[in-house]
């Protein structure tokens, strides 16, 4: 009886979420991957079977070079995780901590987040920019560059992909600093003061105390900044649009041309597919990889 | 590694005993806190910088924007962008045509305010269905234990992966077949389902740490599920919630695809698709764009100054870990 | 910024002599109707009907007025006929129009490009054949050469609005300073002109890099003129094959221009706006790109030096001449197949008068016959119509003549020959082993 009863609390609880989960997220995977194994153009009535043909010509094909934009969103996401994290983590500790115009550093740290990424590019494009761009005219001004010289940030090849993620990366350490500092404010008071009685120092305490409470928070960090990385879209395509000769191209500017400008709907889609694929694996073993942490760790 | 988990054993065994008199707390070094507080201005100096100069953009013209004068003040502050971007007037006019009955026109709400209301509205709702939804789901896997719970979790992480952009074409063919597109709920619906996943994740960060002794005290106190959810659960979420608002209005409010396809009707339409038509086929005039962004962007500023000092109050209000 | 990749496929699409000259080979059924060469005053139809515009003239576009003044008109024209129009900008257009004809959600009158664009709903049987409708205005008010774009399998899909070639703009006080007083007419002596620009230290021609279509503007013209707008037709329309030794010269001589200093070395980081921007400011001499940009070059408030349009220097006298040129009517407006019959005649009427007032406005070239008091529109768009007129060749611009697959890939090698990683002759391979 008792048991009959918990499981209708459960399904009910569920309800919505599985509603709007399952009719917007997973039908339309359920579908792209359909899609995927047709040659189709999108609206034609007739689809070609190919089985997984798509999925081969993406990663063989010398012109579209899947491998190559996933590459580069691997070196983002590792970027993210190994750079962008622990600076995003060190400005939240140093919030956390009552300093003077805490508030004032919180609200502008978060502002990039807030600015549309179109104000954002335009403003990099500015900052990158060969002729007059502040970077160029920094290293003019310093003698590290001759009067006539410039460098082209975003139109050389080897360039070009680490112009892309600094920005990148910039605009969103505000939002993975307002993650951490939630969960950073969120342990307790008497707990740290606790550590510093007994001796600990500032970064002791840091160490020691916060972080590890506060580590279901930075997992979701850790997922987000994996995931976000492998989704990257928007500034890239304001910066560069995966130019100059593919160096910066990423899944989703390559999907996003296959699908909407080369009208290959089958092949755009694998790559959706795959992509889902990707982020869902990377956030089963970032999960794991805290779990692991949590057996060996002192929890 | 040894002295640690000996501290960390002290910690919370002895926290509550501890006479604090008898403690000196060590000092930080003064030179150091000096040298982070520099730091901390100056990346706050960095960051400001992008809303001058958005602000400035805004009242240039497209020689100034592109080379002339790309971070200096404006020449000539074009307050006119602004006028441009309101109400979407042309500039050019044809000769030969009498246009005097739209110089007669009376005033009307400028159409980038209605748009920006209708964002508003849009973005209002999808925070709230997708914060219930979040906050049920979560209490579901949290709280109550059953074997898939865990499974069902992992499902729902899936939502973090999926890439927006890529299921326009299935989404759209969903919204059609319900017939709702050219309403908001076109648009309600798929952005609450794609920040479930988020508002989800962060929920089970904070409700996993609050203690289960208190359901387990409300439950001998005869409170039922519900009960237990919307008198103990929900109160002690608040500090979720300021979060789950802000992710959520960030994944609604600039989003252009969806917004893009769903709604053709002009009095739908949401502000980054008005701020979007102010850029032409061949020609743009990106001073009124810069002015649209200001618009769209300024209150949304505004009230995330107001908000974080709510955030927090309501972070100290709800810390209950540790 | 959304814009801009916009532009790559707006460049649309043109005609091709080719095509035209095989409709005039059959029987001009359309001959002897009714002519009405004025303004069409009167009412057209007044059946009554609520009709689905779509378009891309937001409040951004230069065509708006041409739109507003139009809707106007048509309100005479079509006296029951209630439009509810939906303004889409340009490059969120694309994706919008394709995943309604996807779902058979088709608008009854919609903008379109010609070429490949309309093509494909052409081929998925989702626009109306318009044939009977254009009847009256073909041959007379409409040259049948301007439906070349939008005709599929004999049939016309949609009414040309504007169009728009490739035009060289050229800064003339700039080369005053080398002794030319106007736009070199050869090879020989575009490159004394480039020569005695760079002895200057003047930057002949600025290119972006950034976005592919902007090369092509550069590179197609310069195939052109080497190897004939016929031979270029067939290339890009009638699966003539690519291994051709003109384009591989070409090819060479763009990036031998390269070497030798003519182009903006920073034009490869740059986007489209930066490098007409440069322009506009005075740093390089000439500027090739559509002449849609006439409108901004001819407002003395932007630019403060003379400028003037002319056509890329023959390079190769034996297979080319002056007056062949990149380009065409690419602008159009298409019915839904399912739409009513005073749908399709409320179009023809609509993309008539677009491109009446759009060409009043400035804000493209003709593609009907113009007609009233055009002596208010600019010198420099005036002067780009002299040239179409002397016209004796039109080539579509290549990434809309081909499929929207072949075109990517086609941008793709075009990107490559920029960024100097293959020449003419890989060029010619990688097309000849990639494209069908």
């Amino acid at each position: 009886m008792k048991k009959k009863s918990q499981k209708l609390t459960i399904f009910l609880f569920l309800l919505p979420a599985l509603l709007l989960f399952v009719g917007l997220l997973i039908s339309p995977i359920i579908m792209s991957i359909y899609y995927s194994l047709f040659e189709w153009n999108g609206m034609n009535s007739e689809m070609n079977f190919i089985g997984l043909g798509n999925y081969s010509e993406m990663f063989s094909s010398d012109l579209i070079r899947f491998g190559n934009a996933l590459k580069n969103s691997l070196i983002l996401a590792a970027l993210s995780v190994f750079l962008q994290l622990p600076f995003s983590l060190a400005l939240a500790l140093a919030l956390g901590k009552k300093i003077k115009g805490e508030r004032f550093f919180l609200s502008v740290y978060f502002m990039p987040v807030l600015i549309s990424t179109v104000v954002i590019g335009q403003l990099w494009l500015k900052i990158y920019n060969p002729d007059y761009g502040i970077i160029n005219s920094a290293l003019r001004g310093l003698g590290l560059l001759g009067e006539k010289d410039s460098i082209l940030w975003l139109g050389d090849k080897d360039l070009a992909l680490g112009a892309v993620f600094v920005p990148t990366l910039w605009q969103y350490v505000g939002y993975h600093m307002l993650l951490l500092y939630a969960g950073v404010k969120s342990v307790s008071p008497e707990l740290r003061e606790a550590a510093k009685l007994d001796g600990a120092t500032e970064g002791q305490v840091n160490r020691y105390v916060v972080i590890p409470s506060i580590k279901p928070i930075i997992k979701v960090s850790v997922i987000f900044a994996v995931t976000g990385s492998l989704k990257s879209y928007d500034l890239i395509y304001v910066l560069t649009n995966g130019g100059p000769l593919q160096a910066t191209e990423v899944p989703s500017t390559i999907m996003i041309k296959q699908l909407f400008l080369s009208n290959r709907y089958g092949l755009g889609s694998a790559m959706a597919v795959m992509l889902i694929a990707l982020c869902f694996f990377f956030a089963i073993l970032i999960g794991f990889i805290f779990k692991e942490r949590d057996i060996y760790g002192k929890k | 590694m040894e002295r640690n988990d000996k501290m960390d054993a002290k910690v919370s065994d002895d926290a509550l005993k501890v006479d604090l008199s008898k403690y000196t707390v060590k000092k930080t070094n003064k030179g150091l806190k000096v040298a982070i507080f520099i730091g901390l201005i100056m990346w706050a100096l960095i960051n400001l910088f992008p809303i001058y100069w958005m602000f400035t953009f805004s009242l240039k013209t497209n020689a100034e924007i592109f080379g002339e004068n790309t971070v200096g003040l404006p020449r000539e502050w074009k307050w006119e962008n602004y006028n441009n971007a309101l109400f979407g007037k042309t500039a050019r006019r044809i000769p030969g045509i009498d246009y005097s009955d739209e110089d007669n026109k009376p005033f009307e709400l400028p159409k980038l305010i209605r748009y920006f209301l209708n964002s508003l509205f849009i973005t209002v709702t999808t925070i709230l269905i997708s914060l219930i939804a979040a906050l049920m789901a979560t209490y579901a896997m949290t709280r109550i234990k059953w074997k898939l719970s865990g499974a069902m979790n992992a499902l729902f992480m899936l939502g973090l992966t999926i890439p927006i952009h890529a299921s326009l074409l299935p989404v759209y063919f969903t919204m059609s077949k319900l017939g709702v597109l050219d309403t908001y709920t076109s648009l309600i619906i798929p952005y609450s389902a794609f920040s479930l996943s988020m508002s989800i994740l962060i929920c089970s960060g904070f409700m996993e740490d609050i203690p289960k002794e208190l359901d387990e005290a409300a439950c001998i106190d005869g409170c039922g599920p519900w009960k237990i959810f919307f008198k103990v659960i929900v109160p002690l979420m608040k500090p979720a919630v300021a979060t789950i608002g802000i992710y959520t209005f960030l994944q609604c409010w600039n989003e252009l695809m969806f917004a893009n396809q769903f709604i053709t009707k002009g009095d739908k339409k949401t502000l980054p698709v008005g701020i979007q038509q102010l850029s032409g086929q061949y020609l743009t005039e990106w001073g009124p764009i810069g002015a649209g962004l200001v618009i769209a962007t300024f209150p949304t500023l505004i009230v995330y100054i107001f908000l974080s000092k709510r955030i927090q109050d309501s972070f100290i209000a709800g810390a209950v870990k540790g | 910024m959304k814009r801009i990749l916009a532009v790559l496929l707006v460049l649309a699409m043109v005609f091709s002599l080719a095509a035209c000259s095989k409709e005039e080979d059959k029987p001009a059924s359309n001959s002897g109707n009714t002519t009405n060469n004025s303004s069409n005053e009167g009412v057209v139809s007044d059946e009554t009907a609520t009709l689905k515009l779509w378009d891309i003239a937001v409040p951004g576009d230069g065509n708006r007025p041409a739109y507003d003044a139009s809707l106007k008109e048509l309100k005479v024209m079509f006296p029951n006929v209630t439009i509810e129009e939906d303004c889409t900008e340009n490059e969120a257009y694309k994706p919008k129009i394709k995943a309604a004809v996807a779902n058979n959600e088709v608008p009854d009158i919609f903008f379109t490009w010609a070429g490949a664009f309309l093509g494909d709903f052409a081929n998925a049987g989702k626009v109306y054949c318009l044939d009977e409708e254009l009847k009256k205005y073909v041959g007379n008010e409409l040259p049948e050469s301007m439906l070349g774009n939008s005709t599929y399998n004999g049939k016309h899909y949609g009414v040309p609005t504007t169009m728009n070639v490739v035009g060289l703009f050229a800064n003339l006080d700039i080369l005053a300073q080398v002794g030319y007083t106007k736009i070199p007419e050869t090879k020989e002596e575009l490159f004394d002109c480039c020569d005695k620009l760079v002895a200057k230290g003047i930057i002949p021609f600025g290119c972006s890099g950034k976005e592919n279509w902007c090369v092509t503007e550069y590179l197609e013209p310069i195939i052109e003129k080497t190897i004939g707008a016929t031979e270029l037709n067939d290339i890009f329309r009638n699966g003539k094959t690519w291994n051709n030794a003109g384009i591989a010269t070409a090819v060479d001589t763009l990036q031998q221009m390269i070497d030798k200093g003519y182009f903006d070395p920073n034009g490869i980081a740059l986007g489209n706006e930066e490098v007409k921007a440069n322009f506009m400011a005075g740093k390089y001499a000439f500027y090739q790109n559509g002449t849609w940009n006439c409108g901004d070059f001819s407002d003395p408030s932007k630019v403060s030096f003379n400028v003037t349009v002319g056509e890329w220097p023959v390079m190769d006298a034996s297979k080319s001449s002056m007056g062949q040129l990149i380009g065409g009517p690419s602008d159009t407006i298409a019915v839904s197949a399912n739409a009513p019959k005073v749908a399709a005649q409320f179009a023809v009427e609509f993309g008539r008068l677009i491109c009446h007032y759009g060409y009043l406005a400035g804000s493209g070239l003709p593609a009907w016959t113009p007609y009233g008091d055009t002596s208010a529109v600019s010198q420099l768009v005036q002067t780009v119509a002299g040239i179409c007129n002397k016209a004796n060749g039109y080539v579509l611009f290549g990434d809309n003549a081909m499929s929207a697959e072949d075109a990517d890939k086609y941008l793709n090698y075009v990107a490559k020959v920029y960024g100097k990683e293959i020449d003419g002759a890989g060029f010619v391979a990688g097309l000849t082993s990639e494209l069908r």
